[in-house]
């Protein structure tokens, strides 16, 4: 499978996932929108030494991952995108930082390792949020929340239709990709001599095709304005899940519940 | 219905893509438009959903095709292009369907009825919400065809509706296009597919009309099909060649 | 380059969507009084190709690594700077939401750092003003050149720019003990070998479009039709220099002795460090509103709050200790509900 090939899998994956059906699914994803935003802005505002208050924020997605059947192997497949980076960032804590923080047994820890392990629990946390949004809700739909917060629908019409041009595009290319490395046994990559030529080609066509697609949508009616389902209302339950959720994560933020929940073991 | 006089078309500095075309298309007739590769096929389809613009008069349903016109000839003519990918562009086969209905100032609820009625004149219903870009070549053709039902149009142009299907697949959109009551324009290369769904036959070549007949007559017409860059469909290849055994060769 | 939530304070992303949604508000703005409905397929599609097309491997002769095309400056030529900004918007929110790159709340840092600087300030100091000029002389060969030119100096310069503001953006949100001059010396230089590429692959790709159909390039004039040049390149030029005098006379200031100077500077107390940066941040960036004011408020009343380890000093290992059991304790609960939802699964299915 070439890179492309992997892509259109995960795409799959992912509508896969949305055409499944729990509670959570059929939330309105407005509330599902917005509460993963409050929690990831929770979560990232904890300080940097706070790692045991960090760790009660992963109740969060555990529960709603065990209620919506999500399974966790698609998350952590996705990490290795994200945490590079935020560990390129987090691995010169403990170089910089070496003031003991506290002492496990004889060992002492560093500031620095703790900040480097809540730096990574963060976008491990992050990252779970924002899958499970977008795994519990099909993108038209998110659209359609988009569209309920006033975002201007140029970008909203925008964000729809290259979402679905990102399937057929991405599959163009994992065909021409192949076919290229059938002819180019042995060549890792483009060779420089088809730098220009291997997507110039595509992007020929392609507008062409953005002609042709404009010429369809003008067929059926358009003219400037997509409608967007009504989808689910917010209810009783989407405000009651919403509201709850998000005075549990500022609690849990300024409660360091993970601390008092070992004092009653420690003490 | 759709007419055209003396219709002709050139785009800029270029030699003329179709010279003083004239055929009237009347309501329930079903019409194959056949012509070698640079005939202009998509010209004349383009032109009659507006989507061009030349010499002469295009009538459609009645209704000139002009600028003024446009929205009113647009809701009655449904188009079904040769790649279902640019046709469809919404995430999904509902919304893709639901789009047109809409467009026309139907409600939410008389759209969603037409596009149940559409998916069951089809027997597609499975594939309403599924995702455009996670179905098959034969399910989308379908489905492109069912976007088009939704609009209920007068009459309906094809540009080769059976390309890139398997056998199966291709047997089912030819039963869907027989089964369909609408005035067709079916533009393609399938000539056995127009010899199955259509009774009326245009033979285009180089920008003009050089037979207009019943499908019957010119589809058996080797001599006037490869004068033309044309050949025999496959299905009356084999009885002509019973008849005149030393010609296929 | 993409940014994920962990790596920005809540008021440095919210100030980074600040920026970004001001620009994308100004694009469509722009873009509607243009013919938006024509352009929205064109935008869609060609944002698609890009999304797919910075999959593509690009073998770099005579190493064994490979590199991938500039978004921003491709999208900019073709379909000029606002429209370009809108696609790559969408492009950073698909690879965000779909693909886990980036993160939601970076979602805005994102796009000042990769959109904006490639598309603005990449077209207007770079593009259209090399296009417009008379280097390399007339013909198309000199426009193949100018061509060349404005993608490897546009990929370099809005790289930078966006590796800059990386560095700046985590910096200001105290992630990082790494200290701002070393992170700085780490991320440009990097970043000028892979603009250097990027700009080598997006300028191929952009000549063969100019080969087939130079009508697709933006402010690429027909022949024998001059296009008349709004700003000299000179001016442009100066500003350039300026910029780099800026960012290079800043960064060897704060790389010398004092690795912290931009801390100091910034909010006047290296002790304290950057965990309260939080309610600061709000007043430097002028944020001041009701719920900033409330913000502040519950920021004061935490920093009351036994912080563990830090503030609690007397007993550190004691509080720790209940620390981690807790943490544990609360494995040990996650562990039980995925327990408890496998069971009740198990049971449903059965």
């Amino acid at each position: 499978m070439n890179k492309m090939e992997k892509a259109l899998h995960e795409l799959g994956e992912m509508d896969d996932l949305t055409a499944m059906d729990s509670p959570i699914h059929r939330l309105s994803p407005l509330a599902k929108l917005l509460t993963a935003i409050i929690y990831i802005i929770v979560v990232v505002s904890f300080r940097k030494y706070d790692l045991s208050g960090l760790a009660v924020m992963l109740l969060f997605p555990v529960i709603l991952f065990q209620i919506s059947g999500v399974p966790v192997r698609t998350c952590f497949y996705k990490l290795r995108i994200v945490l590079p980076l935020v560990m390129a960032v987090g691995l010169f804590n403990p170089l910089y930082d070496r003031a003991p923080l506290l002492t496990l047994g004889s060992l002492p820890v560093s500031g620095g390792v703790v900040s480097m392990l809540s730096l990574m629990l963060k976008g491990l946390l992050c990252l779970m949020a924002s899958f499970l949004l977008i795994a519990t809700t099909p993108i038209d739909s998110l659209c359609a929340a988009l569209r309920k917060l006033h975002l201007p629908s140029t970008l909203v019409t925008l964000l729809l239709l290259t979402y679905r041009y990102v399937g057929v595009m991405t599959e163009e290319l994992a065909v021409m990709t192949d076919a290229y490395h059938l002819r180019a046994p042995g060549q890792k990559g483009i060779h420089v001599s088809a730098w220009g030529s291997f997507l110039g080609q595509l992007l020929l066509r392609s507008m062409d095709r953005a002609q042709e697609l404009y010429g369809s949508m003008l067929l059926r009616g358009y003219h400037g304005h997509f409608h967007y389902a009504p989808g689910r209302r917010f209810g009783l339950w989407d405000a009651l899940y919403t509201a709850g959720s998000s005075a549990v994560f500022l609690l849990l933020r300024f409660v360091n519940a993970a601390e008092l929940l070992g004092r009653l073991v420690v003490r | 219905m759709i007419e055209f006089q003396h219709v002709s078309f050139s785009y800029e500095k270029e030699r003329s893509v179709l010279e003083d075309l004239s055929f009237r298309i009347g309501p329930g007739e079903s019409v194959g438009l056949i012509g070698a590769n640079g005939a202009g096929k998509s010209t004349v389809m383009k032109l009659a959903l507006g989507l061009l613009s030349g010499e002469g008069r295009i009538l459609a349903d009645g209704i000139e095709v002009s600028r003024a016109n446009l929205a009113d000839v647009r809701r009655r003519i449904g188009f079904v292009l040769q790649n279902s990918d640019n046709q469809m562009f919404m995430p999904t086969v509902y919304e893709d369907m639901i789009f047109a209905p809409l467009n026309y100032g139907l409600s939410r609820e008389e759209a969603e009825q037409r596009v149940d009625k559409a998916l069951g004149q089809l027997g597609l219903q499975e594939l309403k919400y599924r995702h455009n870009h996670r179905i098959s070549g034969g399910e989308k053709r379908m489905a492109a065809i069912a976007t088009i039902l939704a609009m209920e149009p007068d009459v309906i142009l094809m540009d080769e509706p059976s390309s890139a299907l398997d056998p199966y697949n291709r047997r089912i959109v030819i039963n869907t296009i027989r089964g369909l009551k609408q005035t067709k324009l079916i533009a393609s290369h399938d000539l056995d597919m127009i010899l199955d769904t259509c009774e009326r036959v245009i033979l285009l070549d180089r920008g003009r009309i050089v037979a207009d007949g019943p499908a019957d007559e010119i589809l058996r017409d080797r001599e006037l099909l490869e004068a033309h860059r044309m050949e025999l469909p496959f299905c009356l290849a084999g009885e002509a060649e019973e008849k005149d055994p030393g010609s296929g060769l | 380059m993409h940014m994920a939530d962990a790596l920005l304070a809540p008021a440095v992303a919210a100030t980074m969507y600040v920026a970004s949604g001001t620009a994308a508000g100004v694009s469509i703005h722009k873009l509607r009084k243009d013919d938006e409905p024509q352009k929205l397929p064109t935008m869609a599609v060609t944002a698609a190709l890009v999304f797919a097309g910075q999959m593509i491997n690009y073998t770099i002769p005579g190493t064994g690594s490979s590199g991938h095309m500039c978004g921003g400056m491709l999208l900019s030529a073709l379909l000029g700077p606002q429209a370009g900004f809108l696609s790559m918007i969408v492009i950073l929110a698909i690879q965000c939401l779909f693909f886990a790159d980036g993160g939601l709340m970076a979602l805005g840092a994102n796009i000042w750092n990769m959109a904006f600087y490639g598309c603005f300030v990449g077209y207007y100091l770079i593009w259209r003003p090399i296009m417009r000029s008379h280097w390399f002389g007339e013909g198309k060969n000199a426009q193949r050149s100018r061509i060349i030119a404005a993608s490897i100096i546009g990929c370099i310069v809005t790289l930078q720019l966006g590796a800059f503001s990386v560095v700046l953006e985590t910096t200001l949100s105290g992630i990082t003990e790494l200290p701002f001059g070393a992170f700085v010396a780490l991320m440009l230089p990097i970043h000028l070998a892979i603009g250097l590429i990027e700009g080598l692959i997006t300028a191929a790709v952009l000549v063969f479009v100019f080969d087939s159909r130079p009508e697709l390039l933006r402010d690429v004039a027909d022949e024998g039709q001059e296009m008349p040049a709004k700003r000299s390149l000179k001016a442009v030029i100066a500003i350039l220099a300026v910029l780099a005098l800026v960012v290079g006379g800043g960064l060897s200031l704060l790389a010398s002795s004092n690795p912290d100077g931009l801390e100091w500077a910034l909010f006047g107390n290296a002790e304290k460090g950057y965990s309260e940066n939080m309610g600061l941040d709000e007043d430097d960036f002028g944020v001041a509103s009701v719920t900033a004011d409330k913000a502040g408020a519950i920021q004061e009343k935490t920093s009351f709050l036994p912080d563990y380890a830090f503030a609690d000093n007397d007993t550190p290992v004691g509080t720790t200790v209940s620390g981690i059991v807790g943490s544990v304790m609360v494995a040990g609960v996650a562990l039980l509900i995925c327990l408890a939802g496998g069971f009740f699964r198990k049971n449903k299915k059965s």
